[in-house]
């Protein structure tokens, strides 16, 4: 009797320990993501999380290195003739897609067609309006026509809407956003809302002894705290980024990094110019002085450097225009006064939810606005209504949020100057600049003309810029390589390793 | 028997001088907080319980004690007022309910019930989404969610009162409907009633709480405890102080309306008990 009892927890230990050993063989990064991505189809959103989750099923013809160049991805080396009308992409050979097809120029042409094509209904087919035509000369080679010099195109390729997709699977009407197949280091192996998405290595994949990892798993915890106690619990390998309020507790672990860099992010508190008192740039001006910027990114954003126009401040484009409005609250009364800003006027000031950063920053503005005489309510409302009613209607006087950094300028400010933009802003002088440097090529010959329209920005204020902020990247110290893109703070696993 | 009523007339009255002190607390806000609850003072963020800021302070430099007591006027302001409303509704629901014949009867109830059916904070969600955020809004929402309980509540005595003898004697002496109703029905109810409330007014505390903890009811950067509980929880770790006082004060509240309504119904129910 006691003997067969042995033999049985035998036989158990062995059939449990098997598949852990199995297991412990891989390496398998469990990472800490904060929402679902809305789609996993590249040419169906414009979510920001979308796009760093499938940087890593996808590839795009070229791609932002660390160093912010733009350098070939799945084109191998590109020309443009001198009129910047005509690009000729040369493309990588031996890229195989997840589904097994081989990477050629009929996939890229098909993929463009489908960004352009009305049915896809992609938010940014905007940016490929420029094209005219697309050419396949032969299976290694794109040639692209614009029918008008267009800046930005490179950046616009290198981004994650720009994603290359298979011809055959377009094609046949595959569902891209359940079952994505593209030619990225990683392979979609399910993907349950709310819990985890799983991403296996892609064996063929065209980098060298790249991606190191076997597996990911990404694990969906809204909750930041929780996050954080499984990074110092080990239960969670790195996160996609840790508030400025984490990093007290994360100090005291040995085992977790920090990482402390300037984002690409553009702070802002968001003006309306259709309120009748906000159309007053004297007003928007008295705003601005009555803001101690560096305060607000501190307390609210854990620090960070401040701007005065709208530009992330480690931008080539950026100009330095802080000294416009300092935090001078006399200042910002008497222009009140001089405005004739009634007594009895009172503002709405409507926040995300579902961002604590912006709303612990509005209770912050809220307070320097009452303290220069100005009457502020604070409403929150959740993010699909802040989509709808604030940045699509402009239901709303002031506003607190952080525009993303973009490859290139013109997706930064582009349209701004219409009074399309949710802070129906109306200089059309402003908007020729803009229209006009997205048309020109050439670094000097572009930034003749954004410092004019960054200096109309900034002496106008439909903002209030406050500045870029740090990025808090955490990891655990047995993680290696675990690398951002910069500009788009889009995490890429292609390097990383577990010691 | 008697130690048992002893040790529950020690809770009862614990609970009832809890609430006093908390009811007054709310009243004189403006006069005894220590600071005005609203107030920055962005060096001293996150202080702890001491001589500046006797329970400490919050991520914004607040003061802790001060947010409590401006919090309680609105978790009792939010208490009185949806229960007001939850007992109104329910209860002419109830008796128009236990009065009428079969079909009204059902169709009210199926009414009360189909509301008691949702979750209730789902419900409430619902209804402020409807009605926009705001305190208002939460209290007609509290109200209109827990009023299907009233109803049940007094639709079941009525049914069992309206066939006692003496009002059976009053209604054949021809006592018009309206005076049997007032003299007899109500005041035999009123018992239940006020359990009933005792207990509604904790659940109401708690969803009003968790509304603005979802950033639904009270607007930052007004006083309110579950707002002071969404902003504590980044700071757990940190500073502990900030989840700890709103959290108990919350919970005693909840403890001593539901150890009053218990007390409440072993004497004021004359069945049980006695």
């Amino acid at each position: 009797m006691k003997r067969s009892t042995l033999v049985m927890a035998a036989v158990l230990a062995a059939l449990l320990l098997l598949p852990a050993s199995l297991v412990f063989a891989q390496k398998v990064l469990n990472f800490g993501l904060s929402g679902n991505p809305d789609t996993l189809d590249p040419h169906k959103t414009a979510g920001t999380l979308t796009f760093q989750t499938l940087k890593s099923i996808y590839d795009t013809l070229v791609e932002p290195d660390q160093e912010e160049r733009i350098v070939p991805a799945l084109a191998v080396s590109w020309t443009v003739s001198a009129d910047g009308l005509t690009w000729t992409f040369k493309l990588r050979t031996g890229v195989v897609f997840h589904n097994g097809d081989r990477f050629a120029s009929r996939d890229v042409k098909a993929t463009f067609d489908r960004v352009r094509d009305k049915a896809t209904a992609s938010p940014k087919a905007s940016e490929f309006a420029a094209i005219a035509s697309i050419d396949t000369p032969d299976d290694m080679t794109v040639v692209i026509k614009l029918s008008k010099p267009f800046a930005p195109f490179l950046a616009v390729l290198a981004s994650g809407w720009a994603a290359i997709l298979p011809k055959s699977l377009i094609d046949s009407g595959n569902d891209f956003a359940t079952k994505p197949v593209g030619t990225g280091p990683f392979v979609l192996k399910e993907f349950v809302r709310d819990s985890r998405i799983v991403l296996e290595k892609n064996k063929n994949y065209w980098i060298k002894g790249s991606p190191k990892l076997d597996r990911i798993v990404m694990n969906i915890i809204p909750e930041r705290a929780v996050q954080v106690q499984g990074l110092i619990s080990g239960a969670i390998d790195a996160v996609e980024f840790v508030g400025p309020n984490d990093l007290s507790v994360l100090a005291a672990s040995p085992d977790v990094q920090v990482d402390k860099v300037l984002s690409a992010l553009i702070q802002v508190m968001a003006i309306n110019c259709t309120n009748p008192i906000l159309a007053d740039a004297r007003v928007r001006q008295a705003i601005n002085y009555a803001v101690d910027k560096q305060t607000v990114l501190d307390v609210a954003y854990g620090g960070g450097r401040i701007i005065g126009t709208f530009m992330d401040a480690t931008n080539a484009y950026y100009k330095d225009f802080t000294s416009l409005y300092p935090y001078n609250p006399d200042k910002a009364r008497s222009l009140l006064k001089e405005a004739g800003v009634p007594a009895d006027a009172s503002f709405t000031l409507v926040l995300p939810s579902n961002y604590e950063e912006h709303v612990k920053a509005g209770q912050l503005y809220q307070d320097m606005l009452t303290k220069v005489g100005l009457k502020v309510n604070i409403k929150l409302v959740d993010w699909p209504t802040w989509l709808a009613d604030v940045y699509t209607a402009a239901k709303y006087d002031f506003t607190v949020i952080g525009h993303t950094g973009k490859l290139d300028p013109d997706g930064t400010v582009g349209g701004y100057g219409n009074k399309s933009k949710y802070v129906r802003w109306d200089n059309p002088q402003a908007l020729d600049l803009i229209t006009r440097a997205a048309g020109t090529i050439g670094y000097e010959n572009r930034r003749k003309l954004y410092d004019q329209a960054l200096e109309i920005m900034a002496k106008e204020v439909p903002f209030v810029y406050l500045g870029s902020s740090f990025r808090f990247k955490a990891y655990r110290k047995n993680v290696t390589d675990y690398r951002m893109t910069p500009k788009l703070d889009t995490f890429d696993f292609r390097w990383t390793d577990l010691m | 028997m008697i130690r048992a009523r002893g040790s529950g007339s020690v809770a009862f009255a614990l609970s009832v001088l809890f609430l006093f002190v908390l009811g007054a607390a709310a009243l004189a806000a403006p006069w005894i907080s220590p600071r005005n609850p609203i107030a920055q003072d962005l060096p001293k963020r996150f202080s702890p319980p001491g001589r500046d800021f006797l329970l400490g302070s919050d991520d914004l430099g607040r003061d802790i004690l001060s947010r409590i007591i401006h919090g309680a006027r609105s978790a009792l302001l939010v208490g009185i007022v949806s229960v007001s409303i939850a007992t109104a509704i329910g209860m002419t629901a109830g008796l128009v309910a236990g009065l009428s014949p079969g079909i009204v009867d059902n169709a009210i109830m199926l009414l009360m019930d189909s509301l008691l059916s949702f979750p209730t904070v789902l419900l409430a969600i619902t209804v402020v989404s409807f009605l926009g955020y705001g305190l208002t809004q939460v209290m007609v929402a509290i109200g209109v969610i827990y009023s299907p309980t009233f109803a049940r509540v007094v639709r079941a005595e009525t049914l069992v009162i309206k066939t006692e003898e003496y009002v059976e004697a009053s209604r054949a002496l021809g006592s018009p409907m309206g005076k049997v109703v007032f003299r007899h029905i109500i005041p035999n109810l009123l018992g239940k009633v006020i359990v009933q409330a005792s207990v509604t007014f904790a659940l109401a505390v708690v969803v009003e709480a968790s509304l603005s903890y979802l950033g639904l009811g009270m607007q930052p950067p007004a006083a309110s405890w579950g707002l002071m509980l969404k902003d504590a929880r980044n700071y757990l770790v940190q500073a502990p102080w900030m989840a700890l006082y709103p959290g108990l004060v919350l919970a005693l509240a909840v403890l001593c309306f539901n150890v009053i309504g218990d007390t409440l119904s072993e004497r004021l129910n004359p069945r049980v008990g006695r």
